[in-house]
């Protein structure tokens, strides 16, 4: 291959390389943003649900507590009716417990894209490094030697980017999960 | 005299609800921030039944499972993973460590109750 061939298909190859990294990063970046907006959204839904529940549950135990307070006899049904609130309460508070997880997991996604950026921000470091070792008195040999380091350190990182993209988190709702004994 | 559970899990929110649901339901829960002080912990007092998450900074629930594995007085105690993990390799990852199940979460407190109930009693 000629001189300006070999540089041509090394800065090819170059751009490529940034642009399929940079791609595969802030794809993941995007997805994890997509389920982490929904992920929030049902355990916005799911405790304001409780919250509002809860809410309403205690205040008929309240009146059913005034009403005993100022010498008042509660009529059966209201009795029976108390009584079967606790157990509701009991059940809002634990749908509130599986909302209040998103936290964790969400934590877990905003961690990933943390990673995510980072990779990308150390192409761009390690980009502008080499960039600064050309010289306007750089010869052709040496503008290659960078390009085909460059390239080097790209298909370095995608192979660590590789490593990273596991997903940990897959939940797309804020249902309780699966359960296996073995 | 109530039976004691040691949650282990970074994620200080979720040792929190564990807890509380744990509790709630007559145990006693000793929290440990990852797998290198549920470790310490565990090797401090011996608990009736190990929950632990997978992705920890220092140990990893995996990790932790072997560990514990190794220790003549866990070789018997239960041990749960409770993790957003859930592909099947990872549960045969768990297996063969030593899990004796595995809870993806978010977890229903009164079905993760019910799991410790059937496990420990």
């Amino acid at each position: 291959m000629v001189p300006n061939q070999v540089m041509g298909s090394q800065v090819k190859n170059l751009l490529s390389g940034v642009s399929d990294h940079g791609d595969r990063h802030l794809v993941e970046v995007e997805t994890d943003l997509v389920q982490m907006n929904i992920l929030l959204s049902e355990a916005i839904k799911k405790l304001g649900s409780s919250f509002m529940a809860i809410h309403g549950a205690l205040s008929i135990q309240q009146e059913t507590v005034n009403l005993l307070l100022s010498g008042g006899t509660p009529a059966p049904e209201c009795v029976a009716r108390l009584e079967a609130i606790q157990g509701e309460i009991g059940q809002h508070v634990n749908a509130a417990v599986t909302g209040l997880q998103f936290q964790d997991m969400t934590s877990q996604l905003i961690g990933r894209m943390v990673t995510h950026l980072s990779g990308l921000r150390d192409v761009f470091g390690a980009l502008d490094t080499g960039s600064s070792n050309v010289l306007p008195e750089s010869d052709h040999e040496d503008i290659v030697t960078l390009l085909n380091s460059l390239n080097q350190m790209l298909a370095e990182r995608s192979v660590a980017l590789e490593g990273a993209l596991r997903k940990a988190v897959n939940q797309r709702h804020m249902e309780s999960g699966d359960i296996e004994l073995f | 005299m109530a039976k004691t559970i040691l949650a282990v899990d970074d994620s200080g929110s979720l040792r929190q609800m564990v807890a509380f649901s744990l509790k709630a339901a007559g145990y006693q829960v000793i929290e440990a921030v990852d797998g290198q002080d549920g470790l310490d912990k565990a090797k401090k007092q011996t608990v009736d039944l190990v929950l632990t998450d997978q992705n920890m900074p220092r140990m990893d629930g995996l990790s932790l499972i072997k560990a514990l594995r190794g220790m003549t007085s866990y070789q018997r105690v239960p041990i749960l993973m409770l993790t957003t993990e859930s592909g099947d390799d990872m549960k045969a990852q768990g297996k063969a460590a030593g899990a004796n199940g595995w809870l993806v979460k978010p977890f229903d407190p009164q079905r993760l109750t019910e799991v410790v109930k059937k496990v420990i009693g």
